[in-house]
């Protein structure tokens, strides 16, 4: 919403920094490096959006304790901090105002459609934007468009994260190797989506797969619903009458508390709820919160490697300071972005943009914390085509990885207990 | 379309119904009453639903009995605010009048969010997970509790404006306050009374909904336009308007899902506001006081 004084705010702190830019490229080897990094950290999603700040905070302290930027003097990392309220608009002026403040490279902001209010901002300040989470493939594509045709003239936003289309994919095969694996086969899928710049996308992403992969199932029916939904009684009933054998949601946090409660309670008898990809179906509070019925649920997201030993020593130090919570796909992505961030600034010796655009395109990082099929690398779109998802399954409440079966962690249960047979 | 699923979004909507009634009758009465527009009505709502959730966090109570100490608090609430604000501007424009009501709702708000933080929370109940079935059909527990509660309170404010003296000098003083005045009826106590009433029940229907659905601070505000909805459908300063008025909605909302998108679902309600604004302004039952 644009209101007289967001307009006032937007248009006066861009002059304020078309004024105050020029000098910035000019001061040499800083010896703080500020990095913005906008979440959603109050508001429905806040949950998530705490994690993510918490995550890219200790990935800034674990660089600085061993040296910061070393080609530039051992500048250190300052985490700018930006809460998005889990709204587009402040995403948009916070990332602003965070550039305004020195911010020489911007990351978030786990909302597509937060993450599309501030891909202006980037382009039009040439602040490097390193998206950590987000999958909506138009992000990154509409502004590689744009270059390709000439209308701007360097791309600034990059993207750390499995895109829709990955998501949709990897959700197909890793279901067709779970059936096969456990000698299943459903044959009815109900797809339910939040109707917003992430779930419609992500549940395109999975029909197209559907369709070009083939599956044992039929997905019978799609149903969306708004986001933050107030009620899904209906919704719910709307699937129950598909006569599904496995639904698949595409949530956020307070729409997958609703939908487990009202699966539970309109007793669908399914084999399992397996997500092509979504969030509230794994994080500490909303497994407090649900208990058993979220107990089994299965969820295709980027994860933590758990073999990695770099990695769950960092989901140590991650459980200690969050209150036990677990490092997960959105701790875990916030963490890796501040250390791409590290790296671009290390090869780049310098934080003017496109000497840093220069560095992000030839990145080339070893070791990712994250599931990933190979090194972080950015192909042409500006994408990490290496960035990956897992099979996790929330077992004995907690969440852990159970396919493909190189990262398992433990084995998977499939068909899961019906939902009033829990106990 | 299958009948079954129909049926059982009818019912769905038809029990949640309740709730939404029971908040407009209470929009409706302070409506009614003063001819001041409680902008603020949804965020006492989300008040009364913070009070069951502390209730039952802290002293287990289910928000089934706790709604009665809710429409309490509330109901001081209304007191206070009818006492120090609304009585200063009664017979101001109505312009004014809403400013204050929204600066009161803005309050409100911004105190739940510094109290309770910004999370999106839900009342735990004994009954939340229970249902009841019917063939095909099933009865969710904790929606025909809360409709039945609702009626209950509805018809008990129905009995106390028709057949106490208190009520009766409500209704007097609604019909024409400076009548009421000359028949020595003491009507600033009337108002407070009456504005009291009408945040009991939007408490008491916060508190019963909190059961429901989850709740923020900032759901407030689609709480006061869902009741302003209704009360103008229903046909403004009716009760009985408002009582039907909130099954209505519920039940249109209910079946809009299942036949339209489930996204289009909050449409459904709005586009029968206009129906209304265009055919039958007053109201479907309007030109009464309660």
């Amino acid at each position: 919403m644009l209101n007289r004084r967001t307009f006032l705010k937007a248009t006066g702190a861009a002059a304020g920094a078309a004024a105050l830019g020029f000098p910035a490229v000019l001061r040499a080897q800083p010896k703080e490096i500020k990095i913005g990094a906008v979440h959603p950290v109050t508001g429905p999603l806040a949950e998530i959006g705490q994690a993510c700040r918490l995550g890219a905070q200790m990935a800034v302290e674990a660089i600085n304790a061993v040296g910061g930027i070393k080609s530039m003097g051992g500048a250190k990392l300052v985490l700018l901090p930006g809460d998005s309220e889990t709204k587009p608009d402040v995403a948009r002026t916070v990332a602003e105002r965070l550039i305004n403040e020195g911010a020489v490279m911007l990351t978030g902001a786990f909302h597509s459609g937060h993450t599309m209010a501030m891909v202006p901002v980037a382009q039009q300040r040439r602040v490097p934007f390193l998206v950590d989470i987000s999958a909506a493939d138009v992000i990154t594509l509409n502004v590689a468009q744009s270059v390709k045709e000439g209308k701007q003239k360097t791309q600034y936003v990059y993207r750390n994260f499995p895109t829709t289309t990955a998501f949709g994919r990897k959700a197909i095969q890793f279901m067709n190797e779970i059936f096969k694996a456990t000698g299943t086969s459903p044959k009815r899928a109900v797809l339910m989506y939040t109707n917003d710049p992430f779930g419609k996308p992500q549940s395109e992403g999975f029909i197209k797969a559907h369709k070009e992969q083939g599956a044992p199932f039929e997905i019978v029916e799609v149903i969306p619903f708004p986001e933050v939904p107030t009620d899904l009684s209906t919704e719910v009933a709307k699937a129950r009458a598909a006569k599904p054998d496995i639904i698949c949601p595409i949530t956020r946090a307070v729409s997958a508390t609703l939908l487990l409660r009202e699966l539970a309670k309109q007793r669908v008898d399914i084999l399992g709820v397996i997500s092509p990809g979504a969030p509230g179906l794994y994080e500490k509070g909303q497994i407090d919160a649900l208990g058993k019925l979220i107990e089994y649920t299965m969820d295709n997201v980027p994860w933590i490697n758990p073999l990695s030993a770099k990695t769950r020593k960092i989901a140590e130090e991650y459980a200690k300071r969050s209150g036990g919570k677990t490092f997960d796909t959105n701790s875990g992505y916030s963490y890796e972005a501040i250390t791409i961030m590290a790296d671009v600034l290390e090869r780049a010796r310098s934080t003017d943009p496109d000497a840093l655009v220069e560095a992000i395109r030839a990145t080339n990082m070893k070791d990712p914390i994250m599931v990933a099929g190979g090194p972080v690398r950015f192909n042409e779109v500006g994408d990490n085509a290496n960035a990956s998802t897992a099979m996790i399954q929330i077992l004995s409440q907690k969440p852990l990885v159970v396919h493909p079966k190189e990262s398992a962690e433990a084995k998977l249960v499939f068909p899961a207990p019906k939902f009033w047979e829990r106990g | 379309m299958d009948p079954i699923l129909l049926g059982q979004a009818a019912l769905n909507g038809f029990l949640f119904g309740g709730v939404y009634s029971l908040m407009a009758v209470g929009l409706s009465l302070i409506f009614g009453v003063m001819r001041v527009i409680n902008i603020a009505h949804g965020d006492m709502m989300v008040w009364g639903s913070y009070l069951a959730f502390i209730l039952a966090f802290r002293l287990g109570l289910d928000p089934f009995v706790s709604f009665v100490l809710c429409a309490a608090a509330l109901f001081c609430l209304g007191v206070v605010v009818q006492r120090g604000l609304v009585n200063r501007v009664l017979n101001a424009p109505h312009e004014m009048q809403i400013l204050l009501m929204l600066g009161v709702a803005l309050v409100l708000e911004n105190l739940a969010l510094v109290v309770f933080g910004p999370d999106t929370r839900r009342t735990e109940s004994a009954y939340g997970l229970a249902t009841v079935w019917f063939g095909p059909i099933f009865v969710d527990v904790a929606r025909l509790i809360t409709f039945a509660l609702a009626l209950a309170l509805s018809c008990a404010l129905y009995l106390f404006l028709f057949r106490s003296d208190l009520g009766k000098l409500i209704r007097a003083a609604a019909d024409n306050g400076y009548g009421a005045l000359v028949i020595g009826a003491d009507v600033e106590r009337i108002y407070t009374v009456a504005f009291g009433i009408g945040a009991a029940c939007v408490g008491a229907a916060g508190a019963l909904m909190s059961a429901l659905l989850p709740f923020s601070p900032a759901a407030g505000f689609a709480q006061t336009v869902t009741s302003f909805n209704i009360v103008i459908i229903g046909g403004m300063g009716s009760l009985l308007g408002a009582f039907l008025g909130g099954l209505i909605v519920a039940v249109a909302e209910s079946l809009g899902a299942v036949l339209l998108v489930p996204s289009l679902k909050e449409l459904v309600g709005f586009v029968l506001l206009v129906l209304i604004l265009l055919f039958r302004p007053q109201g479907l039952f309007g030109g009464k006081t309660p």
